[in-house]
């Protein structure tokens, strides 16, 4: 395709957030857009996220490259108003509260300062002054400016209600069809068949089954926590916390926690003077629902770094289910067999920070064009199920 | 030996554990306030003197506490339930020291009584105003009727029954603003012949109230309410489309009450625990049904417990024949002047109290093209996302937002509050601190 064979229309299967920026970005160019959902939007994972734009967990590769241009479009949209008063730029300080802890994030502060990240290494007496919240046990912090933070929910609203989209909501996709000439008709659903010129495979966990991929993708549960409005308490924390262990236990979790569930603590300040906090990271089942030992757990951890919260009532705890890649590595990018077929899943809590830009570099796909952003680390054909898919 | 929880200590709770004991089979009942009876037995506490009520009426109650006098049925009050987790794990809090426990349960069954419904009118919200049924249950609590001039209005048999507990008290309500006008059906009333005992208790009220002489503006509504001073202000709209503001110390608001699933696990026969519900949280039909659902819900686990096969017919007559009651009633309570539709309240008419959001918000966030759906609302306009989860909104923007979009399927109030626990605020403390699978009881009382 070239820039003037725009499609006149594309489909949409999944209205996370990956799939409604997909949408907002080629209605942007003029393209017909329809969104078909299971539910409706940010039904799942998105709805269910603990809305960190942030690269301050990334290490060196290809997801900070992402993860730097996702905070960096955040920045571009909030500055042209289409995400006003929904993303909140904040500084995300990792602390560290044992020797093991100190070591790996001083190593870490030094890598993401080498990608270009502005990155204060604070020491016990400094972060004691500049994050008062916190308990004595952190013993070093890492600031990690210019992140931010966004409610997937909210950023989807944003961009469906922006770009004016179909959305069919409660619409369940079956299986692709497939036109004699080798390209892709449209989805088959339990509403009927959906055909446009070009089909966006946006469904999360959904995207296994539509492409066929057995093995290559499994669900990862993760339980979040919202407590009351404590304003004194929000206004004096300075950035959302993350617990060093996280750097600790994410480095070695590549495939899944090992015994099934994994704990990494996140404390968020919002908006609403409320706190979000996480989370877990399991493998042992795909439902929505939050049990006692967890949220007992993670609610143990927020209070032995933060102490103030322990005065603070719990209101909601909630769960999600995110779509975890076996290389973990999200896939992005043209289906190998299928020239007007693209996917974009797989981002297990990456999705809000990268949802926008990825949504962006498919719209350019899509329209034939180049994407700023390198996908070639996502690409689908990295795994040899795509060839007997379709 | 099984365990069954039954949550609430009201006609439905205690009639299950009743039910149960009769069995041989041990429960454990947890009712969130002091005292035990519900909203209808509500008893007083401390050293308050019991308010006065029927002979039927206490007799019933006194027939509840002999069924679970009995070591078979353990009591613990002022224990608030959180919810029940995803690993079948129920949750409670102490009112009393504020702690939290994890109890295990083969069955649990959920008895807590209904939702009080309320029209919303513009100043609701204001300081003041509160539910009639919540006064009531302070009433019957501390046998001291609330001080000042009291404005009961609304819709429903509630209202006159709180009246003449009111007169009894010793401090009659200034008005009662009553939608339906329950004297212009003598044909449906006469159908309560077959009630007998409801027949008897709503005559005994309504004689009371009428003897009083407070004025009982029935076929009127209240239009707003405005905060003036020190007092409150009551627009009401008379029958003959006659305009009055009646100024009131208080203000006590009721349109009937509904089934309670607020937050609240969905029932099920099967898995670990067993759910099921008993009572108005069920299906709101009063005491009666109440009664009859609890030794349905008891007869229902016992037999689930033991494997056997229920025979529930007979609890199911009993229901029916309350169903038909509460019909009647229905009838004869229905609004005689049309009642403003939720669409024409202003935009700054409050529907959500703890987010502050208004019925201009709601309309605001439904002008996409594509319908929003239940779950899209709350998380967008945070309509049932505050601290009561959605108990006081959420029917209300349901009711909205398919007044406003008739072309497009209605969102259900689950949609809206979702189905999570924790049901209400708890500390982390506490939770973080929690007891699992706690047999111990500090809090045992026989009242």
């Amino acid at each position: 395709m070239t820039r003037t064979e725009l499609p006149s229309s594309v489909l949409i299967a999944g209205c996370g957030i990956v799939g409604a920026a997909t949408a907002f970005f080629l209605a942007r160019r003029g393209v017909d857009v329809t969104i078909i959902d299971r539910e409706g939007p940010a039904a799942a994972a998105t709805g269910a996220a603990d809305g960190a734009v942030s690269v301050a967990s990334k290490r060196p590769g290809p997801m900070m490259v992402a993860a730097l241009s996702g905070v960096a479009l955040y920045r571009q949209l909030l500055a042209e108003g289409v995400l006003a008063d929904l993303f909140t730029p904040r500084s995300t300080f990792i602390i560290a509260a044992s020797d093991e802890e100190c070591t790996v994030l001083e190593a870490h502060g030094a890598a993401l300062s080498g990608e270009g990240v502005t990155v204060e290494t604070l020491g016990r007496t400094a972060l004691a002054q500049r994050f008062p919240a916190l308990s004595p046990s952190a013993r070093m912090g890492a600031e990690v400016k210019g992140d931010g933070h966004a409610i997937g929910y909210r950023i989807v609203n944003r961009l469906l209600s922006t770009s004016g989209v179909t959305v069919r909501r409660g619409v369940a996709a079956k299986h692709l069809i497939e036109a004699a000439n080798g390209r892709i008709a449209g989805i088959a659903t339990d509403k009927g068949e959906f055909r446009a010129d070009a089909v966006v495979i946006a469904a999360g966990n959904g995207a296994a089954s539509l492409l066929r991929l057995d093995g290559v993708m499994k669900p990862r549960k993760g339980q979040l926590l919202v407590t009351e409005r404590a304003p004194a308490l929000n206004a004096s924390m300075p950035g959302s916390i993350m617990s060093g262990r996280y750097l600790l236990s994410k480095g070695s979790q590549k495939g899944g926690p090992a015994s099934g569930r994994g704990y990494g603590l996140v404390v968020d300040p919002l908006v609403t003077g409320q706190f979000l906090i996480g989370g877990t990271r399991e493998d042992s089942d795909a439902r929505q629902t939050n049990d006692f030992d967890a949220v007992k757990h993670i609610l143990a951890d927020a209070v032995a770094l933060v102490p103030g919260l322990a005065d603070v009532r719990l209101l909601r705890a909630f769960a999600g289910v995110r779509t975890a890649v076996v290389d973990s590595l999200p896939l992005v990018g043209r289906w190998p067999v299928h020239d007007n077929l693209f996917v974009a899943a797989g981002f297990e809590g990456d999705g809000i920070c990268l949802g926008p830009v990825m949504g962006q570099a498919i719209a350019a796909l899509v329209c034939g064009e180049q994407p700023t952003l390198d996908l070639s680390p996502f690409t689908p054909s990295r795994f040899s199920a795509c060839e007997v898919a379709a | 030996m099984a365990e069954v929880i039954i949550i609430g200590g009201g006609p439905a709770g205690l009639s299950a554990a009743g039910t149960l004991a009769k069995a041989g089979i041990a429960s454990t009942l947890l009712e969130q306030r002091a005292t035990l009876g519900g909203a209808i037995h509500r008893q007083p506490v401390g050293s308050a003197k019991p308010v006065s009520v029927s002979t039927a009426a206490r007799h019933r109650f006194e027939r509840l506490m002999q069924g679970i006098a009995t070591p078979l049925v353990r009591l613990r009050v002022s224990t608030t339930f959180l919810g029940i987790d995803g690993d079948g794990c129920m949750l409670t809090e102490s009112r009393t020291d504020g702690t939290v426990a994890a109890l295990k349960a083969d069955a649990v069954i959920l008895a807590t009584g209904a939702v009080e419904k309320i029209r919303p009118v513009p100043g609701w919200d204001l300081p003041g105003v509160s539910t009639a049924g919540g006064l009531q249950v302070m009433l019957k609590e501390t046998s001291t009727p609330p001080k000042g001039r009291i404005l009961l209005a609304g819709n429903g048999p509630l209202l006159i029954a709180l009246a003449a507990q009111m007169i009894r008290a010793g401090n009659p309500p200034l008005m009662i603003v009553e939608a339906g006008n329950p004297l212009a059906h003598p044909v449906a009333a006469f159908g309560l012949l077959a009630h007998t005992t409801l027949l008897r208790e709503a005559t005994g009220y309504t004689l009371d109230v009428l003897r009083s002489g407070i004025p009982w503006k029935r076929g009127a509504c209240l239009t707003g309410i405005t905060a003036r001073d020190d007092a409150l202000e009551a627009t009401i709209l008379h029958a003959d489309g006659r305009t009055e503001i009646v100024a009131a110390d208080r203000i006590a608001l009721h349109d009937g009450i509904r089934e309670n699933d607020i937050g609240l696990p969905a029932a099920r026969n099967n898995g670990k625990p067993i759910i099921l519900k008993a009572g108005d949280c069920r299906q709101a039909l009063g005491v009666f049904a109440a009664v009859a659902d609890g030794e349905r819900a008891g007869s229902e686990a016992a037999s689930l417990l033991r494997g056997n096969k229920a025979a529930l017919t007979r609890f199911e007559r009993r229901i029916d024949r309350q169903v038909a009651a509460q019909r009647l009633l229905a009838h004869i309570f229905a609004p005689a002047l049309p009642l403003p539709p939720l669409s024409a309240l202003p935009d700054d008419c409050t529907l959500c109290r703890c987010e502050g959001r208004t019925v201009g918000d709601l309309k605001a966030l439904l002008t996409v093209k594509d319908g929003l759906s239940g779950r899209e609302v709350k998380h967008n306009g945070r309509f049932a996302m505050g601290s009561c989860q959605g108990r006081f909104c959420a029917a209300n923007t349901a009711a909205l937002m398919a007044a406003l979009r008739p072309d497009v399927p209605a969102p259900t109030l689950r949609d809206l509050t979702g189905q999570r626990w924790p049901v209400r605020p708890v500390s982390i403390a506490a939770l973080i601190g929690a007891a699992s699978n706690e047999t111990t009881n500090d809090h045992e009382v026989r009242s």
